[in-house]
């Protein structure tokens, strides 16, 4: 479509400038350098992020000292946005094993912090996460667990007592409890991350569907119009993907447990993640797991839910196929 | 707590719920062996408490200085695994911060302390919540209950009540899981719901409550630390509430309904083998036998409290209860029969020295007196009425005998000033005039006077 064309960087109209090497793309007249930093740094962060990931660590550290560089540039070495950078060499140092290494850009971090006196929480609590799982590679649990515990309390400040930020910090916390042998205290944690997982996941769904709605709707209303891209405000990419770790990890946590209750809601949470990553097939089988554990369970109250997924699953599939 | 208001029923036969049921000794919260440290001000504080507890500060310890006693307290609930106890302590910090930003500045709430600044509410919420959450851990929800229970006892003040509020409600909750004590912790949790209903005016939800109550604990032989059983405090607690949900079907003038609830409150008297109460009973029956014009059940009912109250010597009851008597007896046009009853009252009241009653039998005697039209009768029992008030040192009650008098000299004086209006002549207008000049409240009567004197002025015609 030959519409008016968008500045590459930030997207508005007009875009005057044209790139003087390709002569193809367009930019908007104010050529921010700081802007095109930006991106750099947004681009360089979820490389690293996703390299991570993938375990690759070693690959991680280019991209992230790249995103620092940037950041450094943009923002000034004191800024509260390095510490999540920081925080992404920290991670990939211990990776490669390099824990000497990691502890000194968890101190820059740390020291960032506390110099920074209007630190928001959501950064704190980050940060005493990358602590305390530099602790557990240390193996020093009773340190690590003081960390998750300090994050928990600072995202519960920050996002609330049900919110999903603080499901990272119980999970982190229930591993080292299930090391210690406190089978009980981590059990109460891992059922309190399935249902903040699967309350979570059970929302973005009825929202995905509302959204749904919408568009239909709006489509039905005026065919005519642009065909605009309406921003996605669903899960995002980092969301998805610990969602997907932790809820894998929960399920086989589960499966060497005896508590059908708790595996089937770890089961119907991973369908729906599936079905919001529009991965269909996947859906289907992790649902029909799900609600034929249900189906053998006293309380069934969750059956109806899940009978609900599994309609709404086969209705895409026929749309697709 | 404040009882529910009565408007048809008197609401002085209602004492106040008074305090939730005493189920466990105080608790006692030992005190928290951890860091206070961002407590104590003075450097030779820190200094001595360093010197007794750390050799050198830990980072964590470091941190724990600058942290506040909240911070410290939810950190160290969380690395203990205790999340759940977390998530409560801070959803009722947050409920705190809630009440008070709806209740806006100027209110009482707002110039409290918050849950944040009393380490040693922080400090008994950690102990108790704790060992809830361990106990829920292992199933066993008789312990639940109890750490539960503890808590809601130990917020007694006022400003608590939120607090304690939410702590009996959870322990309803969790009775209902607890099977192995044959119903006491469910019973408990009825009559503590009951008591929250009643003090925000749900009185159907309270008598719910206190009826299950009674139920799980008929046959029982529970009993609260002062010594009640629990079927006792039921029946107590059942005899206020029909007599509270009484008061509101008389109100909407729902009578066969009222009397119905009242002959259940008068068993619950009878039950509790509480005799005042049942005197109270009978009276309030006896009420509402008479707003439904069944004149003579009233009345024989109310010889019952009558005898009840005489037994007791209870000024306040007899008063009442006789006012009642003469109000039916009135109302079925038996004034004779009402004097009879008010003289035994007299009799009675005399030989048993009882000088309230004394006034108040004078009272009424007057009072019978004066709507029969017999001014100089009612104004002796008036004046008689007062003398006996004068003993009491009573100032209030004096005045109001006093104002009783003026009332029955008002009216001696209303037939003479009737009587001239009505006749219209000249003479009466004058009479009229120069008693209007010459006021006085004295008892000899200026109309006669005046008369005397013009009668005397203009005899030689």
């Amino acid at each position: 479509m030959a519409g008016r064309p968008r500045c590459e960087l930030c997207g508005s109209r007009p875009a005057p400038r044209l790139c003087p090497r390709c002569r193809l793309v367009r930019y908007c007249s104010a050529l921010p350098c700081v802007s095109l930093q930006k991106s750099i740094v947004e681009v360089a962060v979820s490389a690293a992020q996703r390299f991570l990931w993938e375990g690759k660590a070693l690959e991680a550290l280019p991209a992230a000292l790249q995103a620092l560089r940037f950041s450094a540039r943009v923002f000034g070495w004191s800024s509260v946005q390095l510490v999540p950078v920081y925080l992404l060499l920290a991670e990939a140092s211990t990776g490669t094993g390099n824990l000497r290494q990691a502890s000194k850009y968890l101190s820059e971090a740390e020291w960032i912090v506390l110099q920074s006196p209007d630190c928001p929480a959501a950064v704190q609590s980050r940060l005493h996460r990358g602590l305390g799982l530099f602790c557990i590679a240390q193996g020093n649990l009773d340190q690590a667990l003081y960390h998750l515990a300090t994050d928990v309390y600072l995202a519960t400040s920050a996002f609330g007592v049900d919110s999903i930020e603080v499901s990272g910090g119980y999970f982190h916390m229930a591993n080292i409890f299930l090391r210690q042998n406190k089978v009980d205290v981590a059990n109460s944690l891992y059922t309190e991350v399935t249902r903040l997982w699967h309350s979570w996941l059970l929302s973005s769904l009825q929202e995905h569907q509302g959204r749904l709605r919408r568009l239909r709707a709006r489509a039905e209303a005026a065919p005519w119009a642009d065909d605009e891209e309406v921003a996605e405000e669903g899960m995002t990419e980092a969301q998805g993907e610990e969602a997907r770790r932790v809820l894998q990890a929960l399920l086989g946590v589960r499966k060497k447990q005896q508590l059908p209750q708790e595996t089937a809601r770890v089961l119907h949470a991973l369908a729906m993640l599936h079905y919001l990553d529009l991965d269909l097939e996947k859906a289907r089988e992790v649902g029909m797991k799900a609600f034929d554990l249900a189906k053998e369970l006293p309380q069934q109250d969750s059956l109806e839910t899940i009978g609900h997924l599994l309609e709404l699953i086969n209705a895409n599939f026929s749309h697709t196929k | 707590m404040s009882p529910v208001k009565m408007n048809v029923l008197p609401q002085a036969i209602l004492q106040s719920p008074g305090e939730h049921p005493r189920f466990v000794k105080q608790p006692v919260c030992p005190p928290l062996d951890f860091a206070r440290i961002h407590l104590i001000k003075d450097k030779d504080g820190i200094d001595d408490y360093l010197a007794k507890n750390i050799k050198g500060l830990s980072k964590q310890e470091a941190a724990a200085n600058r942290n506040s006693y909240t911070k410290n307290i939810c950190i160290d609930m969380l690395r203990r695994g205790y999340h759940k106890s977390f998530s409560e302590l801070f959803t009722l910090i947050q409920k705190w911060n809630a009440l008070r930003e709806a209740a806006g500045p100027g209110s009482a709430i707002w110039h409290e302390k918050s849950l944040e600044e009393q380490p040693d509410k922080l400090d008994q919420l950690y102990h108790f919540l704790t060992r809830a959450e361990a106990a829920q851990r292992a199933g066993l929800y008789e312990e639940v209950y109890d750490n539960q229970l503890n808590l809601a006892c130990s917020f007694e003040e006022p400003e608590d009540k939120w607090l304690s509020d939410y702590f009996y409600e959870q322990c309803f909750n969790t009775a209902q899981l607890v099977k192995i004590d044959g119903g006491k912790r469910k019973a408990q949790a009825h009559v503590n719901m009951g008591l929250i209903n009643e003090g925000h005016g749900h009185v159907m939800e309270a008598a719910e409550h206190y009826e299950a109550f009674y139920q799980l604990t008929e046959g029982s032989s529970w009993t609260d630390e002062t010594g009640h059983t629990y079927n006792l405090l039921a029946c107590e607690h059942l005899w206020r509430i029909y007599t509270l949900l009484a008061d509101k079907m008389l109100e909407n003038k729902e009578h066969q309904e009222a009397i119905k609830t009242l002959i259940k409150a008068l068993k619950m008297a009878k039950e509790a083998g509480n005799v005042k109460m049942e005197g109270e009973a009978a009276y309030c029956l006896s009420l509402a036998y008479h707003f439904s014009g069944e004149q003579q059940t009233a009345l024989s009912i109310l010889n019952t409290s009558l005898a009840i109250f005489t037994a007791l010597r209870d000024s306040a009851g007899l008063g009442r209860a006789y006012a009642a008597a003469a109000k039916i007896l009135a109302s079925q046009g038996k004034s004779a029969e009402a004097l009879k009853y008010l003289g035994e009252f007299m009799k009675d009241a005399e030989n048993a020295h009882l000088s309230q009653s004394v006034v108040d039998a004078n009272v009424l005697l007057g009072k019978v007196h004066n709507e029969r039209g017999n001014y100089i009768e009612a104004f002796e029992y008036f004046s008689q009425a007062s003398e006996a008030a004068r003993t009491l040192n009573s100032v209030p009650l004096v005045d109001e005998t006093k104002a009783y008098c003026g009332i029955a000299k008002a009216h001696q004086l209303m037939v003479a000033f009737n009587s001239h209006v009505a006749a219209e002549d000249p003479v009466s207008l004058k009479y009229l005039l120069a008693w209007k000049e010459n006021r006085s409240d004295m008892c000899a009567d200026p109309l006669t006077v005046e008369l005397d004197k013009e009668t005397s002025a203009s005899k030689p015609l």
